[in-house]
């Protein structure tokens, strides 16, 4: 594994440089670039609270087919977005404590920065010949975690990890994923954080159904979670895992997974979309559209034994879900829940997204509250 | 072919229960392989139903694959073989369907959303789209489709199939009853087997006549279902003098029973149905008349006269066509007076 200790040697000042080239060098095939992001000075730094940061991530087609990514970025209050040129392979992740962690892949070399969207600037903060197909900041903002597969064959490389200042190499804390005929190949892995940030749930997905390793980084303990019937996750809390039943639309089963003992749970037949929050104790609970139309929804407790109607948005909007189902993510506060136009943060429009704060229902324009 | 279909029936004949009983639980209820695709939850969109869909505001799927998506709804009008709904483009469709990121989730290549019976929504991930073990490809995206491409019409059919209200085809471990469903979990790219059916399999086809019927009394039932019938036998009159004249009625029904949705107590016309008879006390059977269908729907009569006492039974043999497993009605028996008239015969055995 060839890795580049470029960034790692270089100061602040010329990793910031690169930062930039990497995003505006890899566009090609891509639309007229649109912003090219200054360098951050100094290491790169991960606030500590919320921000209202937020992204979205789209296709952009030439003749129907993708031949890059956009990725609008913005915060809430300020006025339209910034939007970055990506390569075709190409991901976004976050937002955590202001930052956004962008990824893309020219064909030949991986490249992940972080952008400071109140700074509106990036630090260029990894680069590898193999195919970074994902990443993740951890929740203290010091460690990256990345998914990776073999340029040549797409195969499997695992799950590495490095720390932020480059102060030692990446190393590999979880191997490929075994094959198994009843997933098929895997079509995406995610990475999604626990609702205490002390897990990181890795998800591989086949055309329908998911496998599930939930990873302790600190001990290095592995739990998997590898039933057909499971679709996609809706996250991690505590000893319970929520995810979707194994469909190919909505509405589809709502399930919950016991980590300590495997047993599962059907919260719902027919839900809807869903995403974790907290209610007003603090608990973590799930929350879900009731069937497809997302008139009405749901909330539940991760074992299903309390639920609570709660009532969609008055205005038509939809539940904002994780990124694999919105394409997008805004750095929120616990508690709270967000919905948008079809589901998805608007780039631009006149319908605005809105939050609702799940312990009392109180419901604010998204650019209210995060300011 | 033979072994097959008989293969099929055992099979279906055990499981048709456990796919309506899926039907009432979700798609994650499993059951075993080759029965009627699974039902997914929700309600059914109206009988006959027809969902016109559009292409969504800013992320229409390109023209070759827009013919596609008109062909596969086509597909579903042409091979329902049911009352179930049929779809149409128009430009004030009210049912998005989209093409880019969506709202699919992991979801490989598509999804639908689905809230019968007031419409759906669907998507179709974009050509180029890179996934894990590569980048994806539509076959229709090019003149000379490569290997390894995605049939856009297969996949919009199987998602059209969903929006009905099917699940995934549960197939054989060997997988050899494919192209029995397009409603599958996996797709197959070019050329595997089954990567470009245009018309819905057997088994798409079997859950759809139990959620919204067949279209017709005489219409076939999907070779995929196993269902039972049930034959009654009626006559004009328990006894008439020598050569008197009998009228006698069968009906044929399928059984009324909850797991067969609605086909439950549909009655039966078209079909091949005889008299038997049997001198009284004796158990064989011969056949003795052909009767005609008639009215009301899934009646058949014939008229004989009668020269000798004797049990009648109404017969349908189970088609090897079609889903219905045969039954005999039970016996019936018309008592015939002496000849009194000569000339007489000096048996009335016939």
């Amino acid at each position: 594994m060839v890795e580049s200790r470029w960034f790692r040697r270089a100061g602040p000042a010329v990793a910031a440089l690169a930062a930039v080239a990497v995003i505006a060098s890899s566009t090609l095939g891509a639309p007229a670039r649109t912003w090219v992001p200054d360098a951050c000075s100094g290491a790169p730094r991960v606030g500590s609270s919320a921000t209202g940061a937020w992204y979205r991530l789209d296709p952009f087609l030439d003749a129907g087919a993708r031949v890059g990514q956009r990725l609008a970025v913005g915060r809430a209050g300020e006025r339209g977005a910034r939007q970055l040129d990506l390569d075709a392979e190409s991901f976004a992740a976050g937002p955590v404590g202001g930052t956004i962690l962008v990824g893309t892949d020219d064909g030949r070399r991986s490249r992940l920065s972080i952008v400071d969207v109140a700074r509106a600037c990036a630090w260029a903060v990894a680069e590898s010949p193999v195919v970074i197909r994902t990443a993740t900041l951890a929740p203290d903002g010091a460690t990256l975690f990345e998914y990776r597969v073999d340029r040549q064959t797409r195969a499997d490389l695992g799950l590495w990890q490095r720390p932020l200042d480059g102060s030692t190499p990446p190393s590999r804390v979880l191997s490929p994923m075994v094959a198994d005929a009843r997933f098929g190949p895997t079509w995406l892995t995610d990475l999604i954080w626990s609702d205490d940030g002390h897990a990181l749930a890795v998800e591989s997905c086949g055309e329908v159904a998911c496998r599930v390793r939930v990873l302790d980084p600190v001990i290095g303990d592995v739990q998997l979670v590898s039933d057909p019937d499971l679709g996609d996750l809706v996250g991690v809390a505590g000893d319970r895992l929520v995810a979707h039943g194994a469909c190919r639309g909505l509405p589809c089963p709502l399930v919950s997974v016991d980590l300590s003992d495997g047993s599962t749970t059907v919260l719902d037949h027919a839900a809807g979309q869903a995403v974790l929050s907290r209610d007003a104790e603090g608990r973590s609970v799930v929350i879900h559209e009731v069937g497809a139309s997302g008139r009405t929804l749901r909330i539940l407790s991760l074992d299903g034994q309390r639920t609570e109607a709660l009532d969609g948005d008055p205005d038509g909007r939809r539940l904002v879900a994780r990124p694999a189902r919105s394409g997008g993510a805004a750095e929120i506060g616990p508690g709270w829940i967000l919905f948008g136009p079809d589901g998805r943060l608007p780039v631009d429009g006149a319908i605005r997204p809105v939050l609702r704060h799940v312990p009392d229902g109180r419901t604010v324009p998204f650019d209210e509250v995060s300011r | 072919m033979i072994t097959q279909r008989r293969r099929h029936r055992r099979a279906a004949s055990l499981l048709l229960i456990a796919a309506v009983m899926a039907a009432l639980a979700g798609p994650t209820t499993r059951i075993a392989a080759h029965s009627p695709d699974p039902a997914l939850g929700g309600d059914t969109f109206a009988q006959d139903g027809r969902l016109l869909y559009d292409w969504r505001s800013g992320a229409a799927p390109p023209a070759a694959m827009r013919t596609a998506i008109n062909a596969a709804a086509a597909d579903v009008g042409e091979s329902r073989a049911s009352r179930a709904a049929t779809f149409a483009y128009d430009s004030n469709g009210g049912n998005p369907i989209g093409y880019g990121t969506g709202t699919c989730g992991v979801n490989g290549l598509a999804c639908f959303t689905r809230d019968a019976p007031n419409g759906f929504t669907m998507w179709f991930r974009e050509q180029g789209r890179v996934f894990d073990w590569g980048t994806l490809k539509w076959c229709q995206m090019y003149t000379d489709p490569p290997n390894g491409c995605y049939d856009v019409e297969t996949i919009a059919l199987d998602e059209l199939g969903h929006v009905e209200g099917l699940g995934h085809h549960v197939n054989y471990s060997d997988d050899s009853d494919y192209t029995d469903a397009v409603v599958q979990t996996y797709s197959r790219t070019k050329p595997k087997e089954g990567y470009n059916m245009h018309v819905l399999g057997v088994c798409d086809i079997a859950q759809l006549q139990i959620r919204y019927d067949i279209p017709g009394a005489s219409s076939k039932y999907s070779t995929c279902l196993d269902v039972a019938t049930v034959m009654t036998l009626s006559r004009s009159a328990a006894s008439v003098v020598y050569g008197g004249n009998v009228t006698f009625t069968a009906t044929l029904r399928v059984v009324t029973d909850t797991a067969y949705g609605r086909l439950s107590d549909n009655p039966v016309s078209g079909r091949a149905v005889r008299l038997q008879r049997r001198p009284p006390g004796t158990t064989t059977w011969t056949n003795f008349a052909t009767m005609t269908a008639t009215s009301p729907t899934g009646s058949y009569v014939v008229s004989a006269r009668l020269y000798s006492s004797a049990e009648f039974r109404a017969v349908f043999s189970t088609p090897t066509n079609e889903g219905l497993r045969g039954d005999g009605s039970p016996a019936v028996a018309v008592t015939v007076g002496s000849c009194t008239t000569a000339p007489c015969p000096l048996s009335t055995g016939r």
